[in-house]
């Protein structure tokens, strides 16, 4: 994302002009864009005329619409970002109040107004525009006849593909015949099936790779797997890469890492990126600091649960007493419709930071960003201990909980 | 269409019709000449009288047109000329005028010239003009308009019944003699003439031919005298040709049936090889039910019958080949030769198959293609579905009567476990070949082989390691079930693979197991190792509580290499013990036994000279006294699937694992879930055994029908109809943790199952003694303390659990928790 033209008064309102260079910044754009900020951007719309004898026309008209959003949309596979709002500003083909979805496309200017600028936003277009390089890595997660061909980028874990093969387990034939099944034709019939089996599901995951990852932009390709399936994927493809020629793959041989994980779920991604092999070559990625951090809390909580603390109530609490060392928020307690709760969230950042300790904002489409969504999606490590930050928080809920009953109970009455 | 087919079959004939045919209207021979001088004569005396006036050259024409009958030429001429005294034309100009389209008949043409060398003596049939027409026309190249004309009438062309010709010749056989007419049969012609004759007298004898059948063999084998029009006639649909109208010349004309230009090219091309099959009455003679239509006869030509053309025909093949006369009969389209016929004697190849294709489609299927078209779709559809074999009707057994009277021997399955390395598989080994399960030889060549790559001592492993990879890497990788038996007990062994990244397959074994055999390496450190935290006799012993099973055996393995220490033994089962009373084995229910797994010390046999100290039972007493626990044979069926895999051609959908609960027998309806799919047992097998019921606690494969495989996984499981699992998407766990819970992503284990979910959420923790709440929602549960959690799964398509399955929850290659579903 580059930054075109930034304006911002003194009470924080003012408007942004960037231009999107890569399907990455939809997704910032995406955590920048909030429903009631106008957005100017080029967008395409279908004009419908209708002449004095009835009949219509319809045209589709480039044109450039200002909206008011509504509703934002992002589709991380597609890289794409609808956004639905109402035209603010009238010209020859829309009036004023007319629904439209925003399209925003790569290399072309949008310009996004906010009534308020927080530093968590700036932040973002701050982050979102740093040039830095950029670590892309090819996954591969797997085990035996089951795999998910990711992508990680600096903010996003994308699903590209997940694949399931049936792979026949080793079996025995007949005891009575133990000698004859060892050694003739019927066992070697079934491990020769077997063995069928892990090629055609190393030739379907081989397939995959070579559709969705280009093997020139990617930094890493890791193989992850337990057992010595991904060392079996590595000989294949570099075995089937050599047979038919296949260059990209042969010259990026340097590339491929096979990692040890204890499964072929997704979730494993968190134990593959904190792997050394991987944390070597990726230490100073966002993704690899969020995934040590994530692991820092956890291990706190292990070695001493009252400097660890999870949930919004906890962790506010922990801020206003000052003992937040690294706080741990994911992105998506940003994109709240609630401006009073993302006020809250962005005042706790600034507080953070304000006394010395680090806040990071976790994407939450990274596997540590899912984990932290799990927990609430804000987490903290303290400087010192805090006991009984919860205790008053049940007793609220169960309170908070009675009034609620209480005004259900009214309805039913009323 | 296939006619091309017939053509190139029968170019050569062709060819030699070339030669043979430019002679044959020209070249009247001397005796012809004066046959027909002598007819003249008398034709002209006939007329005498009538006032007729007709030209010498005329009647000559219609001698030759009626083979010298005097009688036929006189009316002929009388009726022509009578009126109008036209001049007759040739036949085969007369077929020009009515010419559209010629096509195929160079086999017609091949019969022609078979006919041609007896033109002479088959003075009733009237041939001639087609045959000259024929003969021209025979070779596509060069199409004349005579050759069109003629063939304008072929039943292709939607000739008129009337004028289809049989041509019927002496018994030849074409292939017999040498190219060019030279008319000398060979051995193999003479004795099919021989044959032919021989049948014909039978004919003769037979009275009950068929009506068809008996004025077929009339105009074959009668004088032209003895053909009386009246026997032709009623065959005769009008005809609307103006000149054609000489009811002499119509009698002579025998009806050959064509094959009908419908007939589906594959059919087509089939009877251009079938030709003189009759197993193929379909094509050949589509009119078959026509009693006014001859079928060509073949039957000197033929050997017996292919057996499916038996079956096809019954009686009717019987009467064809008693219908056999000394004049074959001819197709016109690609007319068998000697040499055909003789080759299809017997089934070709092809028929083979198609008998057999029928044959399994069923027989009545074929014999419905005939009769009516949705009969046929019926059919066809039919014989598309993948797998109809017949199930075998449910037999309404009472299994658990029969489970109670049947004096079979107990089944029991324990499941093999311990730290990697511990000599699980070794030990397994050495128990099946001291069992006598495998043989020596099969020792001594895996004890050569491994040597070999290196690895001398895992010999007896690889009794159960077989894949490659296993092997070559010295590591069990998957469950490998084999079978034992004492005098008591089958037994059925699950060994697990030691190695942490297998923790999954083991959970899968021991989810299947009566009880356990935990092998510990007693080797100095190596117990210590596997004992740590992360070692797996620890995770392995825990995940097997957890997961249900209540009795284990401990071996301790390879105090070989302590020197049988007495003081070690003590040392590990002390410390063993304490532990497993800790992980809830009572210890009554846990036995310890020395062993030594390469040495096969106090394995099958007691091992006093290694283990003076030891009094106790070897590995296999103590085996066959650990019964095996109680099963819930009268529960809904439960069966979690191990492995789904190709039984084979005869059972393309297999599935292995242990009924959990209830029992099920052959023809029983299963639903799988979570795919929702049903399908039937068609066949069951304990222990590779085929069985016609089974109840819980057996480890069986199932042979389904009526499902497809790519609804079946492993981790599904298969229950009856009537009481379903539901699959769950978010259930409520009861848990004893092992690590630090907090709301987290989880893998979710439950034998072969193995699903991605989330705690999300923390309900209560709860006293390990008592039960009560210790406090709700806890921010986290510590290790070893009970808790409720609120478990969802990923998959939007649910796990097929239900209440009071144990599940374990595992995260980064540790297992953190171990529950029960509420």
């Amino acid at each position: 994302m580059r930054l075109i033209k930034k304006s911002i008064e003194r009470d924080m309102s003012g408007l942004v002009t960037l231009y999107p260079e890569e399907p990455e910044d939809m997704w910032h754009a995406f955590n920048l864009i909030r429903p009631n900020d106008i957005v100017r951007a080029p967008a395409v719309r279908r004009v419908t005329t209708e002449s004095r004898t009835g009949s219509t026309n319809s045209q589709r008209v480039h044109t450039t619409l200002t909206v008011s959003v509504r509703k934002i949309d992002f589709d991380a596979q597609a890289g794409q970002l609808h956004i639905n709002g109402q035209v603010t500003e009238e010209n020859k083909i829309v009036s004023v109040g007319a629904f439209h979805t925003l399209d925003l496309e790569l290399h072309r200017n949008f310009t996004l107004i906010k009534s308020e600028w927080d530093s968590v936003t700036l932040g973002v277009v701050k982050e979102a525009c740093d040039a830095g390089e950029r670590a892309e890595i090819g996954a591969v997660v797997l085990q035996e006849g089951f795999a998910n061909v990711c992508f990680i980028t600096e903010y996003m874990t994308v699903l590209r593909q997940r694949i399931e093969v049936p792979v026949p387990r080793k079996r025995v034939g007949s005891t009575t015949s133990y000698e004859k099944v060892i050694f003739t034709l019927p066992i070697m019939c079934l491990l020769a099936k077997r063995d069928q089996g892990l090629q055609k599901f190393y030739d379907i995951v081989y397939q995959s790779i070579t559709r969705h990852f280009d093997f020139s932009a990617l930094k890493v390709i890791l193989l992850a797997s337990p057992g010595f399936v991904a060392d079996g994927l590595k000989d294949y493809i570099f075995l089937t890469a050599l047979q038919t020629d296949y260059k990209p793959i042969l010259h990026s041989k340097k590339k491929f890492v096979t990692v040890h994980c204890s499964t072929g779920h997704i979730h494993s991604l968190n134990e593959v990126l904190k792997s050394p092999e991987v944390a070597a070559t990726l230490a100073d990625t966002k993704f690899a600091k969020e995934t040590k951090a994530m692991e820092n809390f956890f291990e706190m909580m292990e070695k001493d649960e009252f400097r660890a603390w999870y949930g919004p109530k906890e962790v506010e609490r922990a801020v206003d007493k000052g003992a937040v060392g690294t706080l741990l928020v994911s992105n998506s307690l940003f994109r709240s419709n609630n401006v009073a709760e993302r006020r809250k969230y962005v005042r706790m950042v600034e507080e953070v930071r304000k006394g010395g300790g680090t806040s990071l904002v976790l994407s939450s489409i990274h596997e540590s960003g899912v984990r932290l969504d799990g927990l609430g999606g804000i987490a903290a490590i303290l400087t010192f201990p805090l006991h009984d930050l919860d205790e008053s928080d049940t007793e609220e809920e169960e309170t908070g909980g009675g009034d609620e009953k209480g005004k259900w109970e009214e309805k039913v009455a009323a | 269409m296939s006619r091309h087919k017939n053509i190139r079959n029968l170019d050569p004939y062709a060819e030699e019709l070339d030669d043979f045919d430019g002679g044959e209207f020209n070249d009247v021979s001397e005796s012809d000449e004066r046959q027909l001088e002598e007819g003249l004569v008398q034709v002209r005396g006939a007329l005498e009288g009538t006032g007729v006036s007709v030209t010498d050259k005329e009647i000559k024409e219609s001698l030759w047109h009626y083979y010298f009958d005097v009688g036929k030429t006189v009316n002929y001429v009388l009726s022509h000329h009578a009126p109008a005294k036209k001049p007759k034309k040739k036949p085969q100009s007369q077929f020009t005028q009515k010419v559209p389209k010629g096509t195929s008949g160079v086999s017609s043409s091949s019969s022609s010239y078979m006919a041609h060398e007896h033109i002479c003596a088959l003075p009733k049939t009237n041939l001639l003009g087609y045959f000259s027409g024929i003969g021209q026309g025979h070779g596509f190249e060069t199409r004349t308009a005579t050759e069109l004309g003629f063939f304008r009438d072929c039943p292709w062309g939607n000739i008129p019944e009337h004028r289809r010709g049989k041509i019927v010749v002496e018994s030849i056989c074409p292939q017999g003699g040498l190219p060019g007419g030279s008319g000398k049969g060979s051995k193999l012609a003479a004795l099919a003439k021989a044959r032919k004759e021989k049948a014909a007298a039978e004919k003769m004898q037979d009275g009950e031919e068929k009506a068809s059948v008996s004025l077929l063999a009339r105009l074959a084998s009668k004088t032209p005298a003895q053909a009386p029009t009246s026997i032709s006639k009623p065959l005769l649909p009008p005809t609307t040709q103006e000149d054609k109208q000489d009811t002499k010349q119509k009698t002579k004309q025998v009806i050959i049936p064509e094959p009908q230009p419908e007939v589906e090219p594959k059919t087509a091309a089939a009877s251009s090889q079938g030709l003189g099959h009759p197993e193929e009455p379909q094509i050949f003679f589509p009119i078959l039910n026509d009693k006014s239509i001859y079928m060509p006869q073949f039957t000197s030509l033929l050997g017996s019958p292919s057996s499916f053309a038996v079956s096809f025909f019954g009686e009717r093949i019987s009467t064809i080949k008693m219908n056999t006369t000394n004049h074959g009969t001819f197709t016109i389209s690609g007319a068998p030769t000697a040499a055909q016929a003789k080759a299809f004697s017997e089934p070709s190849p092809d028929d083979i198959v198609i008998a057999a294709q029928s044959g399994s489609k069923g027989l009545t299927n074929a014999k419905k293609k005939i009769d009516k078209p949705v009969e046929k779709i019926e059919a066809a559809v039919q014989a598309m579905a993948i797998d109809n074999t017949p199930i075998k009707a449910r037999r309404e057994i009472d299994v658990l009567d029969e489970f109670r009277n049947t004096k079979t021997k107990e089944n029991a399955n324990f499941v093999v476990i311990g730290h990697v390395d511990a000599g699980k598989s070794t030990l397994m080994g050495r128990l099946l070949y001291e069992c006598g399960v495998v043989d020596e030889r099969t020792i001594q060549k895996f004890k050569a082989e491994a040597e070999k790559i290196g690895k001398s001592s895992f010999h007896f492993a690889w009794v159960l390691d077989q894949t490659n990879e296993e092997r070559s890497r010295g590591v069990t990788m998957d469950i490998a079930t084999n079978h034992f038996s004492t005098a008591s007990t089958n037994f059925t062994i699950l060994d697990a693979p030691g190695h942490r990244d297998f923790v999954p397959n083991m959970i899968a074994g021991a989810s299947q197991a009566d009880f356990a055999v935990l092998v510990l390496d007693a080797s100095t450190g190596a117990f210590e190792s596997g004992f740590q935290n992360n070692g797996q006799t620890r995770e392995h012993t825990i995940l097997a509580r957890a997961i249900g099973v209540s009795r284990i055996v401990v071996a301790v393995n390879k105090l070989d290499a302590v020197n049988w220490n007495h003081d070690r033994y003590t040392e590990i089962s002390q410390q063993m013990g304490h532990f497993l009373s800790n992980a809830g084995f009572s210890s009554n229910s846990t036995s310890f036994v020395p062993c030594s797994g390469l040495t096969g010390a106090n394995i099958f046999h007691g091992a006093r000279d290694k283990l003076p100290w030891y009094h106790g039972p070897t590995l296999i007493q103590t085996l066959e006294s650990s019964k095996p626990r109680s099963r819930a044979i009268n529960s809904p069926l439960r069966i979690t699937i191990n492995d789904v895999f190709r039984g084979g051609i005869q059972n393309p959908v297999s599935i292995s694992g242990r009924i959990e609960a209830g029992s099920l027998q052959i023809g029983d309806a299963l639903l799988t879930l979570p795919s929702k799919e049903s399908a039937t047992v068609k066949g069951i097998e304990i222990n590779e055994q085929g069985s016609e019921w089974a109840v819980a606690g057996h480890n069986v494969t199932l042979h389904l029908s009526g499902i497809n495989i790519i609804h079946l996984k492993p981790g599904d499981v298969m229950c009856s109809p009537d009481s379903p699992i539901v699959p769950l998407n978010c259930f409520n766990l009861k848990i004893l943790s092992f690590e630090t819970i907090t709301p987290m992503l989880v893998g979710i284990h439950r034998g072969r199952l193995n699903a991605s979910g989330r705690v999300i959420s923390l309900l209560e923790s709860m006293d390990k003694a008592t039960g009560k709440t210790l406090k709700k929602k806890p921010r986290h549960i510590g290790p070893g303390m009970f808790a409720r959690v609120k478990v969802e799964v990923t998959l939007s398509a649910g796990i097929p659990v239900e209440k009071g399955n144990r599940v374990v929850l595992r995260l980064g290659g540790k297992t953190v928790a171990a529950g029960v579903v509420e």
